[in-house]
């Protein structure tokens, strides 16, 4: 499928050698080290902007990406393993000058195994793709991000992502049993395995979320789930956020199990209904998007419950016709973080989680943050596990904001850990939240974590600079940031 | 360097990647530079941050089919079609002109007699066994072209070039159908020659717009135009636009795709016998992102035929991309091969495409295609 000859390219002034040896390694078609392609790798969907990536490579088998990272290793140039670049936190952007290793032509489902609903895939297939792939056989993988129009399964897994329906069915590290890792010194390893109680130590467990800091996945074992029977789609809309707040709680509280429960405020409806036409009611403070799912007279007993429980709190309730309009409701809500740019050109987002009991404390002390900054601000999140997403929408080319945005920011994560809540639900922290990890950790543990890396990568070459703050990670970030040599060189 | 890009235009993309899997490009390739989202950032580090105009910044550039398939998928509404247009149009201005054999093919479309003798004439080679295989033309071109006359004043239909040169065939079902709803039809012929839309993919403005207003000009009453090529229907719809106007934009106003005009007449059309058929529709780009009429085209079609199935490829692009295969063959034909794997998948008699750049293309990768009033006129003589 990947047939063509990427167009060759003048390699970059200062790592000649380095491309050349990953040409003879890869060909020339998979080897991309012109100015265009290396700014294009040096960021990802956040608003971070990393350095000069290093040459781009494009490999399609696992002793390709071993060599790619043996290469780096001789020219001493880290590797960082891209997948779609969707990420919100800048890990997929290069510090350093690294050699960067994209997974988009590792894109096969390799074997699929319907009796015991696994299958093998490549770390760069895409999450929809394997769920529509999979569609025939009456199965889907079950993290479901809103990115998964174009997140790869290697991302997932790198982030340990969840998604709306995660609620219900876990997030990414539920739901892969093994995989096969290029580790930084090109030896490749198997970690987990199909059988249900693996031996020994869970690396499996411990790689999930290490944001390409542990090795490079090169073929992922998933866990399959069968589609449900029936599922039922109801937009609630309230008068106001608490009221909504309320409903989540009251929802669980009466031990009922949603597949999905979403929330969004008025600024983020009247966004993405500009985009979607789905109908949403543009005059509700806030909307919850809720699924539930199971054998049908489940589904309609707990969808009666749902609506008696919203009615009683003040909401207006619409249940989706058909299958048509329950998707296109799902598209705006998996459309909220692109539809941003209807507002402002920029957004900055927080995901921590915080206990659901506080859910609306924790809003409102964010409204009271932003609008001291005087700022904007989006809420458009998983409510049924508590994991916000504030979105902050800015205009990054007004003199002094980036820095009331990182301020915001900064003070929204507080309040959030003060609430007894985390800093990352599902985004993860790449570069963007790394020095918030004191506000969360103590130094004992980051020297833990720290540790742990050592025993994956002890050279830290694999993606440095993310997650672990100096002096606790292993390289020098200041050194990191700085690009070496000019891009269009 | 100026791209004469609009800043709100560019602001307007954060960087999401939501596109990346509805371009062609970015399907077939995996790299971020021959995506929407990477075409945009070049934009911007080009026209804002000061990044030189590479080899490889304009290979992204002349790259992109402008299948506009990013667009209905970017949920921040970037009028990506528009950007890589003005783009297209400073490469020009800045020494990257499309190549000589482009630029003769795109000037003979303006001068229909010409383009019309030019196309006998290789009808006549073609036949002589004097024209090499694998150029992106019709396996017989048709010598001789029936005449296509009037049969009334209530529509126009617009017969442009190279569709009317190669395959005016498809003018002659399309005429059957709409006087079948019970309306004259008045073919636009040779003063309404082209539509400037190849002109305008290409880079070539000026042309564009001279075309543009030629046809506005010689179309100056107000009959509705019904256009059957999906291409040249999204470029007069936009025609308001182009040449901004108010002639143009009254003009534009004007134009349908054929398929929206007799979806809104089809009680009219007489019942008949289904042809015993199972029809794949594959949605031209610029009918399906563009006009986003596409559904007509189901609409019209679902009486006369037994069967219609969907590929199962989300309105990916087929690679035709207008002038787009003669100068991209590689990207091309690999997104051409997913479009073919895509019709295996689905076992059908017939695709059906409403557009006649697509048609050629398919047809040449073996596919059996129609357009889709082709079909509607086979059933109604039947
Ligand atoms: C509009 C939008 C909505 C989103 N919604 C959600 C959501 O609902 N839930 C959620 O959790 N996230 C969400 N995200 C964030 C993002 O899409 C996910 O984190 C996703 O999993 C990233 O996948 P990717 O392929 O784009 O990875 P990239 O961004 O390319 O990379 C992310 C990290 O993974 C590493 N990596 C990639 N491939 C491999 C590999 N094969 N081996 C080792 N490391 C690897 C990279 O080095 C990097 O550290 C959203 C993003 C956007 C833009
Ligand atoms: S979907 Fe729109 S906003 Fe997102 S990357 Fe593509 S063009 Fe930009
Ligand atoms: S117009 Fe088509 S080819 Fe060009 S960037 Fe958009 S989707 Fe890709």
């Amino acid at each position: 499928m990947f047939g063509t000859r990427l167009r060759k390219t003048r390699p970059h002034a200062g790592d000649d050698r380095c491309v050349a040896d990953l040409v003879a390694a890869l060909g020339v078609e998979r080897v991309r080290s012109d100015g265009a392609a290396r700014l294009l790798a040096s960021t990802d969907a956040s608003i971070f902007r990393g350095g000069a990536a290093g040459p781009v490579c494009f490999p399609d088998s696992t002793p390709q990406v071993q060599a790619c990272v043996r290469i780096a290793a001789v020219h001493r140039r880290p590797v960082v393993a891209r997948g779609a670049g969707s990420g919100l936190t800048g890990a997929a952007a290069p510090l350093g000058s690294a050699v960067v290793v994209s997974t988009t032509r590792m894109n096969r489902v390799l074997e699929v195994d319907v009796e015991n609903r696994t299958a093998w895939v490549g770390p760069g297939v895409i999450n929809l793709d394997l769920t529509h792939h999979l569609g025939p056989h009456g199965l889907h993988f079950a993290p479901d991000p809103s990115s998964q129009q174009v997140c790869t399964i290697g991302g997932n897994v790198a982030n340990n992502s969840g998604g709306p329906h995660c609620l219900a069915y876990g997030v990414t590290s539920a739901h892969i049993l093994a995989m096969e890792v290029v580790l930084s010194d090109g030896e490749v390893v198997m970690l987990g395995g199909l059988d249900a109680e693996p031996a020994g130590y869970d690396l499996r467990g411990a790689f999930i979320g290490s944001e390409g800091m542990f090795g490079i996945a090169t073929r992922i074992a998933v866990r399959l789930t069968p589609d449900p029977p029936a599922v039922r789609t109801l937009l609630l809309s309230f008068a106001d956020v608490d009221s909504a707040a309320a409903t989540v709680g009251a929802i669980i509280a009466a031990g009922l199990v949603p597949a999905a429960v979403e929330m969004m405020d008025r600024r983020c409806v009247e966004a993405v209904e500009d985009f979607v036409h789905a109908g949403y009611p543009r005059d509700a403070e806030a909307v919850l998007l809720i699924d539930v799912d199971g054998m049908a007279g489940g589904v309609e007993a707990q969808a009666t419950k749902v609506d008696e429980i919203a009615r009683g709190l003040g909401g207006r309730v619409r249940v989706a016709a058909d299958e048509e309009e329950r998707q296109l409701l799902w598209k705006g809500r998996k459309s909220a973080f692109g539809a941003i740019a209807r507002i402002k050109p920029d957004y900055y987002l927080h995901d921590t989680v915080v206990p659901r009991g506080k859910l609306v404390e924790v809003l409102r002390a964010i409204h009271e943050i932003v609008d001291r900054h005087g700022l904007l601000v989006l809420n458009v999140f998983h409510a049924g596990d508590g994991n916000l997403h504030p979105i902050i929408a800015y205009d990054s080319r007004q003199p002094g904001m980036s820095e009331k945005v990182r301020e915001a920011g900064r003070e929204i994560i507080e309040v959030s850990l003060a609430a007894g809540g985390v800093l990352s639900g599902e985004h993860g922290i790449g570069v963007e939240k790394r020095d918030f990890m004191p506000l969360m950790f103590s130094d004992d543990d980051l020297d833990q974590q720290a540790r742990l890396r050592g025993a994956f990568d002890g050279l830290c070459m694999m993606n440095p600079g993310k997650v672990l703050p100096s002096p606790h990670s292993c390289s020098d970030i200041t050194e990191l940031t700085e690009a070496k040599g000019d891009l269009w060189g | 360097m100026d791209l004469g890009l609009d800043r709100s235009e560019l602001d307007a993309c954060v960087s999401c990647g939501l596109c990346l899997p509805y371009c062609p490009t970015y399907r077939v390739t995996g790299a971020d530079i021959y995506s929407p989202r990477g075409r945009i950032a070049l934009m911007r580090a080009v026209q804002e941050g000061g990044a030189p105009l590479t080899d490889e910044v304009v290979d992204s550039f002349e790259t992109c089919v402008q299948c506009r398939g990013c667009e209905p998928a970017c949920p921040s509404g970037v009028p990506f079609g528009h950007l890589i247009e003005s783009t297209r149009e400073s490469l020009v201005e800045h020494g990257h002109r499309p190549p000589l054999r482009l630029r003769v093919a795109l000037h003979a479309l303006g001068h229909h007699s010409l383009l019309l003798a030019g196309s006998s004439g290789i009808a006549v080679a073609q036949r002589l066994h004097l024209v090499p295989k694998g150029l992106p033309l019709p396996a017989k071109l048709p010598v001789r072209r029936s005449r296509l006359d009037a049969s009334g004043d209530d529509v126009y239909l617009f017969t442009g070039c190279v569709m009317d040169a190669w395959q005016r065939d498809v003018h002659a079902a399309v005429k059957r159908v709409i006087e079948a709803c019970g309306f004259g039809v008045s073919p636009t012929g040779g003063d309404a020659a082209c539509c400037g839309a190849l002109h305008q993919h290409a880079g070539l403005g000026d042309d564009a717009r001279a075309q543009a207003q030629r046809v506005v000009d010689s179309l100056g009453d107000t009959k509705v135009v019904l256009v059957d090529s999906a291409g040249c229907g999204a470029a007069m719809k936009d025609y308001g636009r182009l040449l901004g106007t108010a002639e143009a934009r009254a003009f534009s106003e004007r134009v349908f795709d054929v398929h929206e005009f007799v979806a809104g007449h089809v009680d009219g059309l007489p019942g008949v016998e289904p042809l015993d058929l199972r029809v794949a529709v594959q949605d031209p780009c610029h009918l399906r992102h563009v006009q986003k009429a596409h559904m007509a085209v189901r609409s019209v079609l679902k009486p006369f035929v037994r069967e219609i199935v969907e590929l199962d490829d989300e309105g990916l692009c087929c690679g035709a991309g207008g002038a787009y295969s003669v100068v991209q063959p590689e990207l091309s034909h690999l997104i051409r091969d997913r479009k073919t794997a895509a019709v295996e998948e689905v076992a059908a008699d017939v695709v059906v495409s409403a557009n006649p750049g697509c048609l050629l293309y398919m047809r040449q990768a073996g596919v059996v295609v129609a357009h889709p009033m082709e079909l509607v006129a086979r059933a109604l003589d039947a």
